[in-house]
């Protein structure tokens, strides 16, 4: 399980953050000032440090060289927009930052973009029948490999990923199309109707009235 | 032109002319002396030779024993007095009434000028007045005395001429003396003249440097005061407009800092709960199972920070029309303004179970009313927030030196002297978690500031960590009626 450490002076935002992670079963635990959370992480038993700037005790950037050793990759959160703070973080070694406030799934996104970076994701995934080898882009339904578009392969590996969570067409439209795809909400629903096909997914993959679409989790009992 | 160049030119002109003028005056006066003298000289030698003259005739018209002697006779009388003239260095003529050359043996120079022989030619004749004249034939000079005589009943006419080349060649001689000395003493003068100018005008071009440098943004230097007294002067007067310049500066750059600093930490504290309240509802709405136990965390945290907010936004508010409104101030009995906030503070001194103590002496100050009790709530509020169940507050005003001050303590957790120092500023919270869950955005203080400079008043503090914080308020005596 992916175990990730949450340095952020605010309890509500920290709290916020435990559970959204905890909905894609990562395991989150947090520190609320600077000092213990450099503590906490030099323990190096975390996959990734999601780190606040402004914290009391010891500012992010401190935190952030003094843990540099460890290499644990680390994202930031920073209220600023001041971008000779990113800069800095950035220089600093962090893979990447979010601007607050931000939405659920920019965070997980993000979160997935650098745990793939650093091969900590499950590269086989499996439900029902369908199983996904991320890295080799094959999919097999009941062992026998279907064929998918890239970007088709993509959706599918989205939705495997973020299961029991409902997905809007814009969330799927900026994490694989890019956040510079200028294109409709039309292109993610003949994607998704292309997957549900191919896949048999009929019932699995299921629309959110004025949402989007959300994969049911397999039955875990 | 340069100043320098200005000065130094114009008083050397003035110069080289008043030597000019003074030289050629004096020049003149002593060529002049000179002549006369020479012209007395030559009278003097004309009354000897215009003496002898008819002394001769006399003598001869006796020795021979005529009754009067003959034009012939009087001729060679005359060759003689000229001969023997001729023999002292000075020239005679004779002439006949009408004018006929009867004897002479003038400088040639001088017989031969043009303008001598018309002059000889107009000369009036008289026998009691000299006519002196002087001709410059361009090599020499010549003074000539002309008067008529009488002899031996006829008039003769008398002209002798005196040589005074050596008069205009002295003044010459002085001229090209004068132009020499003139030449060189300009050329030494004008050394002097240049070094001292420069060195007046020195401090000026260092002034300039230092203006420029002050120009250019650097307010720190201060200028030397040397030189004459103008300079120091200008140079003390510069210092203090360097001064209010520097002085000024660091008041923007603090004012741009502060508000630099202020926008940074209230972008931080719009985004902190904007986080938590968009993280939470975004759970609510993406998550497929919540169960009750977490719908109601998350909304229960949705509801506080956007009470935060809310909260925030009415300081802001609030601190935002303190700025662009003008304050009413009249006469009011701060006794009043302190009862009104005790009433208003009933209930959260209820809920707290706080008691509050207030006494006051019979002030009246002028204060806009509803702003000076806000900010009487203000500090009441944050001392009921420092406070534990059962404790208690107390409110002192009174005189003291001549300033109306009114004293809050409590006996709450207090602050370390770090936070007592920062605690006026926007934002500035002691322990932000326990202020953020009473509600605090951080900017009461600072509203409280802003509402006592209004009022011509100083906020103080004194506070130790575990034993209560007093906050003064010091309204100057001038306010107070």
């Amino acid at each position: 399980m992916i175990k990730i450490l949450i340095i952020e002076d605010d309890i509500n935002i920290a709290k916020m953050i435990k559970a959204t992670l905890s909905i894609v079963n990562y395991k989150g635990h947090c520190c609320f000032d600077g000092k213990s959370g450099a503590e906490e992480a030099q323990k190096g038993i975390y996959d990734l440090i999601l780190l606040d700037v402004m914290l009391p005790e010891m500012s992010g950037f401190d935190v952030m060289e003094s843990i540099k050793d460890c290499g644990t990759p680390v994202i930031f959160l920073t209220a600023l927009q001041d971008v000779a703070d990113k800069v800095k973080g950035l220089r600093l070694g962090a893979e990447d930052y979010i601007v607050k406030p931000f939405e659920a799934l920019e965070l997980l996104a993000r979160i997935d973009v650098v745990l793939r970076r650093s091969n900590k994701t499950q590269n086989i995934i499996n439900y029902y029948g369908i199983s996904v080898d991320v890295n080799g882009h094959t999919i097999t339904n009941n062992g026998e490999p279907v064929q998918l578009t890239p970007k088709e392969f993509d959706v599918v590996v989205y939705f495997l990923r973020h299961q029991d969570i409902a997905v809007s067409r814009e969330r799927l439209l900026s994490s694989i199309w890019g956040y510079e795809f200028e294109g409709e909400s039309r292109t993610v629903d003949i994607h998704v109707q292309q997957v549900r096909r191919k896949l048999n997914l009929k019932d699995k993959l299921v629309t959110i009235p004025k949402l989007g679409y959300r994969l049911e989790s397999q039955d875990r009992e | 032109m340069k100043l320098w160049q200005n000065i130094f030119l114009s008083s050397l002109c003035l110069i080289i002319l008043a030597v000019n003028v003074i030289s050629v005056v004096l020049l003149n006066n002593s060529h002049r002396l000179l002549i006369e003298r020479e012209q007395s000289h030559a009278v003097n030698e004309f009354e000897y030779f215009a003496a002898s003259f008819s002394n001769s005739a006399i003598y001869e018209r006796l020795k021979v024993g005529k009754i009067a002697l003959s034009q012939e006779e009087v001729t060679k009388i005359a060759s003689d007095m000229i001969e023997n003239r001729r023999q002292k260095g000075s020239s005679a003529a004779i002439y006949t009434e009408d004018k006929q050359l009867l004897r002479g043996d003038l400088f040639p120079e001088l017989d031969s000028y043009n303008e001598f022989s018309s002059y000889v030619s107009d000369v009036k004749i008289s026998t009691d007045s000299y006519s002196i004249h002087i001709f410059d034939c361009g090599t020499a000079q010549y003074l000539t005395i002309c008067s008529a005589l009488k002899i031996e009943r006829s008039v003769y006419l008398i002209l002798t001429a005196t040589d005074i080349s050596e008069i205009y060649a002295l003044r010459e001689q002085q001229t090209e003396f004068i132009r020499r000395v003139g030449i060189i003493s300009a050329a030494v003068i004008s050394m002097i003249l240049l070094i001292i100018v420069i060195l007046l005008l020195r401090p000026l071009s260092r002034l300039n440097t230092y203006t420029k440098a002050i120009a250019g943004g650097n307010y720190k230097i201060r200028i030397r005061k040397k030189g004459s007294r103008e300079f120091r002067e200008l140079a003390g007067n510069m210092n203090i407009m360097a001064d209010s310049i520097q002085k000024n500066a660091t008041r923007l750059e603090k004012i741009a800092e502060d508000r630099q600093t202020f926008i940074a930490n209230l972008a931080h504290e719009m985004k902190t709960p904007l986080t938590s309240i968009l993280g939470f509802a975004d759970l609510l709405r993406i998550k497929k199972n919540v169960s009750d136990k977490e719908r109601a965390e998350y909304a229960s945290v949705i509801v506080e920070e956007t009470k935060r907010l809310r909260s925030l936004s009415g300081k802001l508010m609030e601190l935002i029309a303190l700025g662009s409104t003008e304050t009413e101030k009249k006469p009011v009995s701060l006794p009043g303004m302190i009862k009104d906030t005790e009433t208003a503070l009933a209930p959260l001194l209820a809920k707290n179970s706080i008691s509050l103590t207030c006494s006051s002496e019979d002030i009246v100050i002028s204060a806009d009313e509803e702003l000076f009790k806000s900010l009487l709530y203000n500090i009441i509020e944050n001392a009921v927030k420092a406070s534990t169940i059962d404790q208690e507050i107390t409110l002192n005003a009174g005189m003291s030196d001549g300033n109306a001050v009114i004293a809050i303590t409590d006996h709450g957790i207090g602050m370390s002297d770090e936070d007592a120092e920062k605690v006026f500023e926007p934002f500035y919270m002691v322990d932000k978690s326990r202020s953020r869950k009473a509600g605090g955005a951080g900017l009461g203080l600072a509203l409280c500031v802003k509402i006592a400079k209004l009022h011509n008043a100083v906020l103080t503090l004194k506070s130790r960590p575990g034993e209560g914080t007093t906050v003064y308020i010091i309204v100057s005596g001038d306010e107070c009626l």
